[in-house]
């Protein structure tokens, strides 16, 4: 559940940023598919990190076992 | 696919439209057309004289003018510098004076300033001089002084000498005459001083000797301070002597000597009260002099100050005029001998622009004629323009040094604005480290416009000048850090509790069989319970690389993805087809489900050995999976991607050079003909390239291109792909060196209870985090995210072998200058 949550929250930051980004420096129709580009890529990349390191810890194989006597 | 139709075009994505312009100047507006043209920056000339000599083109002599005024300005502000003189810019008061003024005041001021120059150069040298005769005359006064007091041993001396070297019977009888004449103080023997370099003087003596036969008697004070030499200007240690000799055959010798060993001879007079009285002359003499050295500094200083303040004005126009001269060189009169032609290549955007440029240059240069400006045809490729901000420029740069993209090639620098700063941080995740360089890059924006207009050391300018990217690279390093969850290698429980716990009260198992999970992943991030236990390091390994392998392709993916973008835009469907096509599918079929595998492993815990499932995909695709099965129907999946990338290496291969040669067969099949039936030619309507490429077609060649580029696809996949393990590399490097740091530095003298080793501790922590993990990580992760750019992403689809925009601008001459 947590795994979901947080990915619709990115989601829903994604769609944010990408309207902020639209109403604040709105320059021309170009300009603007540039700059949600780089705001989309930034929110995928953020996610997909975020996403494997969650993956890795849902099921996994070792424990830690804590150092020293 | 429609709708990346409907999409506008993205800024940044491709290079500007060019267009390769002829212009037509009538010759009196063409200085004035070529100046304002400089001055909007948006044409590139072309050189059309380029087989000429510097010396045969036509504006020689104008540039030669600029190239002497600019020696002169280059003379005045050495003078100025040597002279220490310190001039404000004074805001240009002055109206503006045009070229022919300029020279002439120009050489005016050299003239002055060169007068002034020897003058003070000539009473320099004359001060020197007075200054040695007065060091001489003290120091010669105190010799002769003592020396009287000595009369008695050196006539012994002297008698010694003669009957020792059998000297002539005439000298000895004088010098005998001499020494029983005088009393002390006036003695027949005559004297000669002078000074002379401390380091000649053993040698000086020892001349004397020799040619006066040891019939002289030679004594020597030094100066005590160093002394300005008036020939050379030094300072040097000089030695005052007093040679005391008799006849005039030794009077010419000793001179000749003096001479050849560069000792300056005073004449000094014998009684105290005429040295004194020269003593005085001299003091006085040397005082008029300061007082007229100084106000000739003055005068020269105030010169130097009036011109100083003009000077940046000055350079300014010369340089643009040699500047204007050298574009002009590289345009060619036409036939009339009335009109310049020019070529030149400008973006279409700035073609309205350029002719208002043009308009307003007739306009102000009262030409009957206007000037022409039209659009030609060429089949040169035109040069990469990008235009880019003080943020996208940095990184443009970075992409420009790997190669300049060609004409309308998809730019990797839209999407490497993000993913360099983002591969940078999966290297460096701390957000201890990530707020450091954070705040040393927001100091270096705040301060823009101060330190934009300062000259930097070169260190300084390439981190002034990556600002941007290191404002980016640290915020992503801060988001990676949290998701490491490392603050300098300390974890933290910022986003709630671990999920692993002990799994009785007393933990006595915590040693040996661990915590076990007790609740959902950590919700943010990796769990903080991993640091610092004895399984830490296998987990952490394993998470990285795969890691890795995930981004990796990933970003390969993109790749192929964007030299299908670029395939459409220019209408490549023989390129889609046999090259996009067989290179996604043999990249995905193994390394897509390698990817695929490391998320279903993870999703469903299984036990599985990815190696081992790998390797026997290629070694046994039919046998049994056993344990490492993670899924139904896997074995014959993989038979299956197996297949699929077998089929798509010849694929990728075979298909497209024959295609190629059969188009190309199509195409010229009816040129021969018409070779044959025309006789005459007229060399404008067929374009050059299409003559030059009839026979060029060489299939071997095309076939051989073809066979590289996909054995270099097919090996490259293995082997980008594990390149991009050093995302983990760098990133355990990183995070070890953090927790050596910090542990067996900062901890072990936080242990001791005096306060001086915990401060000893903290400096050496803070100095070995500031320069090890703060300067040289940062450069070793920044390196390599840019070789995963340049090569494992880059590669993919990027051509980059075009030529940059290089406008004819007075603002980049600025820049190029300095």
């Amino acid at each position: 559940m947590g795994f979901l949550v947080t990915t619709i929250i990115f989601l829903l930051a994604g769609v944010a940023a990408s309207l902020s980004t639209l109403l604040c420096c709105n320059r021309g129709p170009s300009t603007n598919l540039f700059h949600l580009t780089l705001v989309n890529t930034a929110v995928i990349c953020c996610w997909m990190m975020y996403a494997i390191v969650y993956l890795a810890q849902m099921k996994p194989l070792i424990n830690p076992i804590l150092s020293g006597e | 696919m429609g709708v990346f139709d409907r999409l506008p075009p993205m800024d940044l994505m491709r290079s500007e439209k060019m267009c390769f312009v002829q212009l037509i100047i009538p010759a009196e507006s063409s200085r004035v057309a070529v100046t304002y043209l400089g001055e909007l920056g948006l044409l590139q000339f072309k050189d059309l004289n380029e087989d000429k000599s510097p010396f045969q083109r036509i504006f020689v002599n104008q540039v030669k003018r600029c190239a002497e005024m600019s020696r002169k300005l280059r003379f005045f502000s050495d003078q100025i510098n040597k002279a220490g003189v310190r001039s404000s810019v004074r805001p240009a008061l002055e109206p503006d004076i045009d070229l022919e003024e300029l020279e002439a005041r120009l050489g005016e001021h050299e003239h002055e300033l060169l007068e002034m120059n020897t003058n003070s150069d000539k009473l320099q040298q004359t001060y020197n001089e007075l200054l040695e005769f007065k060091l001489v005359l003290s120091k010669a006064g105190g010799i002769l002084a003592s020396s009287h007091n000595h009369a008695a041993s050196a006539e012994r001396e002297l008698d010694e000498n003669i009957y020792d070297n059998g000297v002539d019977e005439g000298n000895s009888y004088l010098l005998e005459q001499g020494m029983h004449q005088g009393s002390p103080g006036n003695s027949g023997v005559r004297f000669v001083s002078g000074i002379i370099l401390k380091s000649k003087a053993l040698a000086f003596e020892r001349m004397l000797f020799r040619a006066t036969r040891g019939n002289m008697l030679f004594n020597q004070a030094p100066a005590g301070e160093p002394v300005t030499d008036p020939i050379s200007g030094e300072e040097v240690e000089k030695t005052v002597f007093v040679v005391s000799f008799s006849g005039e055959q030794a009077k010419t010798k000793i001179l000749k000597i003096c001479d050849s060993f560069g000792a300056s001879c005073y004449p000094v007079p014998e009684e105290m009260v005429k040295q004194r009285q020269i003593f005085h002359e001299v003091s006085a003499r040397l005082s008029d002099l300061e007082v007229t050295l100084d106000a000739g500094i003055q005068h020269r200083n105030k010169a130097l100050e009036s011109i100083g303040s003009q000077l940046w004005r000055w350079t300014i126009m010369v340089k643009k005029e040699k500047a204007v001269y050298d574009a002009l060189n590289m345009l060619n009169f036409d036939v009339t001998k009335k009109c310049l032609v020019g070529e030149g290549w400008c973006p279409i955007f700035a073609k309205s622009q350029i002719k208002d440029c043009l308009q307003r240059a007739t306009l102000h240069s009262n030409s009957q004629v206007g000037i022409i400006f039209h659009e030609m045809d060429t089949i040169e490729s035109p040069p990469t323009y990008f235009r880019t901000d003080k943020f996208t420029n940095a990184f443009q740069e970075i992409v420009d040094a790997y190669g300049v993209a060609r004409y309308q090639e998809a730019n990797p620098a839209v999407y490497s604005v993000v993913t360099f700063p983002f591969l940078f941080a999966v290297m460096f995740g701390d957000w201890g480290h990530g707020i450091c360089l954070l705040l040393g890059t927001l100091v270096l924006i705040l301060r823009e416009k101060k330190l934009s207009s300062q000259k930097l050391s070169s260190f300084m300018e390439l981190a002034f000048g990556g600002r941007y990217v290191i404002l980016l690279m640290a915020i992503f390093s801060i988001y990676c850090g949290l998701i490491y969850n490392e603050f300098f290698s300390v974890p933290f429980h910022i986003f709630g509790k671990s999920a692993y716990e002990c799994r009785e009260k007393s933990c006595s198992d915590a040693h040996t069989a661990g915590l076990i999970k007790v609740r959902d992943p950590y919700p943010f991030g990796v769990d903080p319970s991993w640091r610092g236990s004895r399984s830490e390091l296998p987990f952490l390994n394993s998470l990285k690389m795969k890691m890795s392998i995930i981004m990796g392709v990933a970003q390969m993916n993109l790749g192929i993805v964007l030299s299908y973008f670029d395939a459409r835009f220019h209408g490549n469907a023989l390129d889609i087809r046999y090259q996009f096509i067989p290179q996604m599918i043999f990249l995905n079929s193994l390394f897509g489900y390698l990817a695929l595998l490391i998320l279903l492993k993870w999703c469903t815990g299984s036990q599985a050995d990815l190696y081992h499932v790998m390797i026997y995909m290629f070694l046994d695709p039919a046998g049994d999976l056993g344990e490492n099965q993670l899924f139904w129907g896997q074995k014959e999946l993989q038979i299956l991607l197996l297949l699929l990338a077998l089929v798509a290496v010849p694929w990728m291969l075979f298909p497209k050079p024959f295609i190629l040669k059969r188009l190309h067969k199509e195409r010229f099949q009816g040129h021969t003909y018409r070779f044959l039936g025309t006789s005459e030619m007229d060399p404008d309507s067929e374009p050059d390239s299409a003559r030059a490429r009839h026979d060029d077609f060489n299939f071997s060649e095309v076939f051989v291109h073809q066979m590289i580029h996909s054995i270099e696809f097919v090996l490259g996949a293995v082997s980008n792909t594990a390149s991009y393990l050093r995302l983990w590399a760098l990133s355990l490097a990183h995070s070890e060196l953090s927790t050596v740091f910090y542990e067996k530095l900062l901890l072990l003298a936080w242990g001791y209870d005096s306060l001086i080793v915990k401060l000893v501790g903290l400096i050496v922590f803070a100095f070995a985090t500031a320069f090890i993990l703060l300067m040289m990580e940062t450069l070793s992760a920044f390196l390599h995210a840019l070789r995963l750019h340049w090569v494992e992403f880059m590669n993919k689809f990027y051509h980059g072998d075009g030529y940059k925009f290089k406008p004819f601008s007075f603002a980049l001459l600025a820049d190029d200058e300095d």
